[in-house]
């Protein structure tokens, strides 16, 4: 069974008139689906409105047969949820707690409970720590915790958000690792707003910025699709605001003391400049850099 | 730097709607307490002006200790705020040096503080300045109330708070744990009131009172009206101590807060460790990309029943748990248990003399006691539980659970419940513990579960719900902590208001008195009804919660609102209709109970109708009316149906020189009129409301021409009522009597609305309580009424087979008729028209002194000083008989009533004697005051002070029946007891006279024109009879009053008055002391003696010579407490006490005590004493009054 998620037309707005969404649509197929945007893009607005947690001002969401924003108590029946900001009580094992969760989600037989907590947190490699406080869990390993009271009771809609934010990239990687290994007939949903994330996981992805969809497809898709649009140069830092006013910069990076731009182009903009293979940060950047968005400034 | 913090501090706090909205409710409240009675504080009654000093100085007294609630947290935000916004690295690392930083954060939120309750002053000023108050009663506007309120009461307890919770918050880091100081700290100062409550720590009490709230009670506990209107508090003596005190100690905490505080980003431990823990972490073996997770789940059971119940008892067990791990509940726990402790050991003493721990007793203090931490507990845990996920950011992955909303809110719920029951059983051990200390072991465990668990424990539950409906709708944990506040504040301010129907307030029930002999009597049907009907309307309330329950990051109330009409499930209306019928239905039963088959009637309506009595009667006040000469009743009495039949007859008199036309008659509100029959009369005016009925006579009734009248009445209890529950007409220990039961002649004074303002209100004239002393015309009627002199009196008294039934009389005949028992009792003398009619089941104990049978009848089980009572009843009669006269009757009867009321009454030959008042008092210690001879004493002297002995109803009337009364008891007290316990009982007297005259609401007269005055003719007649006993003899004065008893006794109109009486007193008067009655009847006379200082030479010959400097001064007093100094020339105490011995006095061995005529009010007294001196005083033992009683002795030290 191929589960599709539809997100039609949904809009969103604040008091004090921020819109968070701006009749977002999006059809999330099965699969790993990365959903990036810098931050204050309305992206965890969208995965909470998905998780029954918000309510939109308008639109519908459908998974499957379910009507997301009526039939609540159905998609979290099959829901993994891991939000962005994500406590935990801090004087509990790592054990109990995800222990108790499992009753909550309705897994009631004691053995099958335990089964299940312990093969998930030897999935996420919590097994030595199952016995600490959380409390004293570092980032990442919280993390992991909280993908595994995620993946408590067989969800078939995963959303992870924000995920990766203040990792160290060890730490990183050893998440998206774990992330990678779920299972493939699931609808995972991830955002963030690092590229990496999207690039080394998602078979498809969507670019969210000021509450509006940008851009939605494949990522290789979209890196092909600006191949040989992308130029490189490296410049002192005082000729950058001369760059901007001449061409479409979409990114500038530091290294080792000298800036480097990249532009959007489809012939060389300059002398100086080399083509170089787009990668999935140029087409963020491309596509924010088009919405007229954020300035592109990458770390 | 520092100018910056501070103004950017208090900006902060100015800028905060919790600042603006504590100002206006200050405002508020300091307004409605001026402008209006709803709000009781200030203690301005009477003629007291709404804008007093002194009651400027309590307002703003009261509220700058409310204040604290509102102005911890500005001290704690100031402190916590950078660590809660996680800033305080970025701050510390900047250039602000620590002095400007604490300093200012300090002094910001302190000015903040101060200014969050200036528009209390406002308030006053404004609310006094309204136009609707009686212009009387509004003194002249001055600004130095209010700033010696604020320099001396409000600043300093704004700054002592303000130090000591700003050092707490520094220390903890913690807004909740400094708030948990705060708690522990009201609870400390509440509980060290109570241990500190009695009459001999009062000046260490004032010292200790942080608030000085102490201090200024002992400085103005005895100002009149007077005082209060215009005095300025000075500050001296234990004031300025305790200001000084607590001042310093304020600075200490600053100073030590200010040592303690690093100026450092410094890590909190825990986060240390977690960090370093987190940081040791090694990296472990990597999932394989790519791998399948294969995870074998468990069967998901969501939404099943048993998932349901399964993560229901899992939630409730983790809140429960949760909460009783937690500290704040054990600290608060242990307090309440500490003032459990505290409370039960003192309660129900009388004169200090503790009384058997019955376990009603502790069931009672847990629900009073309590009730405080049960509410903080319930408000703050309601709080906590209803964030608890949010706060923990759990929320969002709680929320995306397969779990319904119930299992959350209700596990809640079940959860406070579970924490309430636990609370009450640690109460109920913690109770169990005082009795067993105490040497008490019959803990009546059924008994505790229903007072405990049923009666107390069912609202707090239903309080629990209101905690977390209040925290769900408002879902703001603040706002729901003050809307709480509100509901316990609302309770007093709806009565005020007169909105005093139970169903007006939340989980409102009428009281449930519990009584050994009654048990819970007729009480618990109505409260089980009210608690049903709330618990109906909790429902409705969790109904509410369940549609309002926040899930997910919605949390506008539109939104809420569009998610609860998706909630509105097919079981959320069953449950709405259901429990929305159910209240319906069972309000309208209660409605039907309260208010169709019973009268409710609030407090207002029932002064409107007294003021309607007088102004449509009045009139007839005085008129020629007969008089009754003859009673005779036949009383049957239903325990079980709590009814009675009253019939009988009364043969009345016309003792006039008119003729009579026409016949007034009242009955009194209690019974229903079946029939009255005035022979050969029309019923003229017949006015059901306030029962005023004019019959006129066919023919008028000649002088000295009789007439019966017939009466039938009924006593019934038809279901039940809101409040004011008939207690007299109970299933065990009926006690009914003439006045509340039978049918009055004439217009009664009785009836009329005393309080003034009332009065005011209602556009009566000020009142008259009695007519003046002089007042021939009114010499004609006696104390107890106008429609009686001396009668004959028959009666037959039937009851259920189990019950005695008693009256006054000697007991003729008993007989059983029916499955009922009759007893038809006789008095073979006259008597006064007072009678009364008990029914219970009594043991008896029986005795005699002389000719004279001596019965108590009294709860089997109450048997503890049933024989004290006896040999009081003895001591007494052989006292009474040998100082006043012959006793009139051959029997003296003591029966115990239930302890709904507080009081014994003397019946001809009969006293009804409450249960609370002697029948469970513990008399082991030999220190303590033996009330239960002194009660006996005081009701066996009415046999001849009232029974005998009755004075005209004019001015001074009590002083031939209470003060004598008083004085009759103190003799045989001194007698058995000897004179040291004497004067401790008399400190109590003072002190409850001197207090009495505060709360006097319309004016203080001399004791010989006392007016009903209870503190006048008990409390000050006491101190002035013992006084002149001292001065005149025992036996002269006692022969002078025998020789008065002798001439007046049963005396026909006109009735004896105080003048009669002192002159007789005057006759035991030596030449020289003619001033005395002067100051103890005549006059307010008040005095400040003082010992200053007392030296001591040691002569040659062994002797030691003690030069006493004292101060003595003379004061009298108008009513309203206007002092004016007059010479003094007075024979006073002065005494000498050595090393104290067993067998001495609290002051030490007596080395010198005699009478010297002091005639300055500022001099030196040598006195010569054969040991060596340790204390030295003038008026030692307080027989003179005394307004500051305790500076009247001096340590002797070594002259030059």
């Amino acid at each position: 069974m191929s589960l599709q998620l539809e997100v039609r037309d949904l809009s969103k707005t604040y008091p004090g008139n921020v819109q968070a969404l701006r009749n977002v649509t999006l059809s999330i197929p099965t699969g790993m689906f990365g959903l990036l945007g810098p931050n204050g893009a309305g992206k965890s607005t969208l995965m909470r409105t998905i998780a029954t947690l918000q309510e939109p001002d308008h639109g519908s969401i459908t998974l499957g047969e379910i009507d997301v924003l009526k039939q609540k108590d159905e998609v979290r029946k099959i829901l993994g949820y891991l939000p962005q900001d994500f406590g935990v009580y801090p004087r509990v094992s790592a054990q109990a707690m995800l222990d108790h969760l499992a009753v909550l989600k309705g897994i009631v037989h004691r053995g099958e409970r335990r089964e299940t907590v312990e093969a998930l947190l030897h999935q996420t490699n919590l097994w030595d720590a199952r016995k600490r406080k959380l409390g004293t869990f570092s980032g990442g390993m919280r993390q992991r915790f909280g993908i595994a009271q995620a993946l408590l009771g067989d969800p078939r809609l995963i959303i992870v958000d924000e995920p990766t934010a203040g990792l160290d990239p060890e730490e990183r990687l050893r998440f998206l690792n774990l992330l990678s290994a779920i299972g493939e007939n699931m609808v995972v949903i991830l955002s963030t707003h690092i590229v990496e994330d999207v690039s080394e996981l998602c078979q498809r992805m969507a670019i969210i910025s000021e509450g509006e969809l940008l851009l939605t497809g494949e990522p290789r898709q979209a890196i092909q699709d600006l191949h040989g649009k992308i130029w490189q140069k490296v410049i002192a830092r005082e000729e950058l605001d001369a760059h901007r006013v001449r061409m479409s910069v979409i990114s500038t990076q530091l290294a080792g003391g000298r800036t480097v731009v990249h532009v959007h182009s489809d012939a060389a903009p300059d002398e100086g400049f080399e083509a170089v293979e787009a990668d999935l940060k140029d087409v963020y950047f491309t596509v924010l850099k088009r919405s007229g968005g954020a300035a592109a400034q990458a770390a | 730097m520092f100018i910056e913090i501070f103004r950017f501090e208090l900006r902060h706090h100015l800028r905060s709607a919790l600042f603006w909205l504590s100002a206006f409710l200050l405002f508020l409240m300091a307004f409605g307490a001026v402008a209006s009675d709803v709000v009781q504080i200030g203690g301005a009654i009477g003629r007291v002006n709404r804008n007093a000093p002194f009651v400027i100085g309590q307002i703003l007294l009261v509220m700058s200790v409310i204040a604290v609630f509102v102005t911890t947290a500005f001290l704690a935000g100031a402190v916590v705020r950078d660590y809660d916004y996680r800033t305080h690295e970025l701050f510390f690392s900047t250039r602000v040096r620590k002095r400007d930083y604490i300093w200012g954060r300090f002094l910001g939120s302190f000015v903040a503080a101060v200014l969050v309750v200036t528009p209390v002053a406002l308030g006053i000023i404004l609310g006094s300045a309204m136009p609707w108050l009686e212009p009387e009663r509004v003194g002249p506007f001055s600004l130095q109330p209010y700033l010696f309120s604020f320099l001396v009461i409000v600043i300093p307890n704004l700054f002592l708070m303000s130090a000591v919770f700003f050092g707490l918050a520094t220390a903890t880091r913690s807004v909740m744990w400094t708030y948990v100081g705060l708690v522990v700290f009201f609870v400390g100062f509440s509980i060290a009131g109570v241990l500190l409550g009695d009459l001999e720590n009062e000046g260490l009490a004032a010292i200790l009172d942080p608030f000085g709230a102490g201090a200024i009670g002992l400085a103005t506990r005895y100002w009149t009206v007077a005082e209060r209107n215009t005095q300025i508090l000075a500050v001296e003596g234990p004031l300025l101590t305790n200001r000084l005190l607590w001042s310093a100690l304020a600075a200490g905490v600053l100073i030590l807060t200010y040592a303690l505080f690093s100026f450092t980003a410094k890590e909190s431990r825990k986060a240390r460790r977690a960090r370093r823990k987190a940081e040791g972490e090694l990296p472990t073996a990597e999932v394989a990309p790519g791998a399948s997770l294969g995870i074998r789940t468990g069967t998901i059971r969501a939404y099943s029943g048993r998932a349901l119940s399964t993560q229901f008892l899992l939630q409730a067990g983790r809140e429960v748990g949760t909460v009783i791990r937690s500290l704040p509940f054990a600290v608060i726990l242990a307090l309440g248990v500490l003032n459990l402790v505290g409370t039960a050991s003192v309660t129900d003493q009388l004169f200090g003399t503790p009384v058997h721990p019955r376990t009603y007793l502790m069931f009672q203090t847990i629900a009073s006691g309590f009730l405080l931490f049960a509410i903080i507990i319930l408000t703050f845990y309601s709080g906590e539980m209803v964030f608890r996920e949010r706060s923990q950011r759990m929320d969002e992955v709680f929320d995306a659970l397969p779990v319904p909303n119930g299992v959350y809110w209700g596990s809640k719920l079940v959860a406070l419940f579970v924490i309430v029951l636990a609370v009450l059983a640690v109460a109920v051990l913690a109770s169990m513990g005082v009795q067993t200390y105490r040497g008490y072991t019959d803990f009546q465990l059924v008994l505790y579960f229903k007072g405990v668990f049923l009666l107390t424990g069912i609202p707090f539950l239903l309080i629990a719900v209101l905690a977390l409906v209040v925290q769900v709708v408002t879902n703001n944990k603040y706002v729901g902590f003050m809307l709480m506040a509100l509901y316990f504040v609302a309770a007093p301010v709806l009565q005020a208001l007169h909105f005093e129907h139970n169903l007006f307030y939340y989980a409102g029930a009428p009281l449930v008195p519990y009584s050994d002999m009654n048990g819970f009597g007729h009480f618990v049907e109505p409260v089980a009804w009210f608690y049903l009907f709330w618990s109906l309307v909790a429902v409705l309330l969790l109904a509410g919660v369940h549609l309002l329950w926040v899930r997910g990051k919605e949390t506008s109330l539109a939104k809420r609102w569009a998610l609860a009409r998706q909630r509105f499930s097919g079981p959320v209306w069953t449950t709405l209709v259901t429990a929305g019928v159910g209240a319906a239905v069972v309000g309208s039963w209660i409605f039907y109970n309260t208010n169709v088959l019973n009268q409710y009637v609030p407090g207002n309506v029932v002064e409107d109708r007294q003021a309607r009595y007088e102004k449509d009667y009045k009139r007839h006040e005085g008129i020629a009316q007969p008089r009754i000469v003859a009673i005779r009743t036949e009383v049957d009495i239903f325990p079980q149906e709590r009814a009675a039949d009253l019939r009988g007859r009364y043969r009345l008199r016309n003792k006039t020189d008119e003729a009579i036309t026409e016949l007034h008659v009242t009955v009194p509100p209690e019974v229903d009129i079946e029939e009255i029959v005035v022979p050969g009369s029309t019923l003229a005016t017949e006015d059901d409301e306030v029962r005023y009925y004019i019959y006129r006579l066919a023919s008028p009734l000649a002088p000295g021409a009789e007439l019966d009248l017939d009466f039938s009445l009924r006593a019934r209890s038809p279901g039940f009522r809101n409040h004011g529950f008939n207690n007299r007409l109970v299933e065990n220990g009926t006690f009914i009597n003439s006045g509340g039961f039978f049918p009055h002649i004439g217009y009664s004074r009785g009836g009329e609305l005393t309080d003034p303002n009332e009065r005011r209100k209602r556009d009566l004239p000020p009142v008259q309580r009695l007519p003046a002393l002089e007042d021939e015309a009114a010499w004609r009627n006696h104390q107890l009424g106008m429609e009686a002199d001396w009668v004959e009196y028959e009666t037959v008294v039937s009851t259920s087979a189990d019950q005695i039934a008693l009256a006054p009389g000697y007991l003729q005949r008993e007989w059983e008729e029916d499955g009922r028992r009759y007893f038809h009792y006789r008095m073979d003398a006259p008597i006064l028209a007072y009678h009364s009619y008990l029914s219970a089941r009594w043991a008896v104990k029986e005795d005699r002194w002389r000719e004279v049978d001596i019965a108590v009848y009294y709860h089997p089980g109450h048997d503890y000083n049933v024989d004290k009572m006896i040999e009081a009843a003895k001591k007494g009669l052989e006292y009474f008989t040998a100082n006043f006269g012959p006793y009139q009757h051959r029997q003296f009867r003591i029966i115990e009533f239930p302890r709904y009321a507080q009081f014994a009454e003397a019946f001809p030959n009969t006293i009804p004697f409450s249960e609370s008042i002697g029948f469970i008092a513990r008399l082991d210690d030999p220190d303590e005051i033996d009330y239960v001879t002194y009660v006996t004493a005081h009701e066996l002297a009415h046999q001849w002070w009232a029974h005998q002995v009755i004075g005209a109803a004019v001015q001074g009337t009590t002083v031939m029946t209470e003060t004598m009364a008083q004085y009759s008891a103190l003799m045989v007290m001194e007698d058995e007891y000897g004179p040291e316990l004497m004067r401790r009982f008399l400190r109590y007297e003072l002190d409850s006279y001197l207090r009495g005259r505060g709360g006097e609401l319309i004016e203080e007269l001399p004791l010989k024109r006392v007016e009903f005055q209870p503190y006048i003719h008990y409390r000050k007649g006491s101190l002035a009879m013992y006084a002149l006993k001292d001065y005149v003899g025992e036996d002269t004065l006692n022969s002078a009053l025998a020789r008065y008893v002798a001439d007046v006794k049963f005396r026909e109109p006109p009735y004896t008055t105080t003048l009669e009486f002192l002159d007789y007193v005057d006759d035991a008067v030596p030449e020289g002391q003619e001033h005395l009655l002067e100051d103890l009847f005549e006059t307010i006379t008040l005095y400040e003696n003082q010992a200053r200082e007392a030296t001591v030479e040691e002569r040659p010959d062994g002797t030691h010579v003690v030069r006493l400097t004292v101060e003595s001064r003379k004061y009298r007093a108008d009513g309203f407490g206007e002092e004016t100094e007059i010479p003094v020339d007075d024979w006073i105490d002065v005494a000498v006490f050595g090393e104290r011995g067993d067998e001495d006095p609290p002051e030490g061995k007596i080395l010198l005590l005699e009478k010297r005529r002091v005639t300055e009010a500022e001099g030196v007294i040598e006195l010569v004493v054969d040991e060596e001196p340790r204390q030295a005083g003038i008026d030692p033992f307080n027989k003179l009054v005394d307004r500051n009683p305790e500076n009247n002795l001096v340590r002797v030290t070594e002259g030059m």
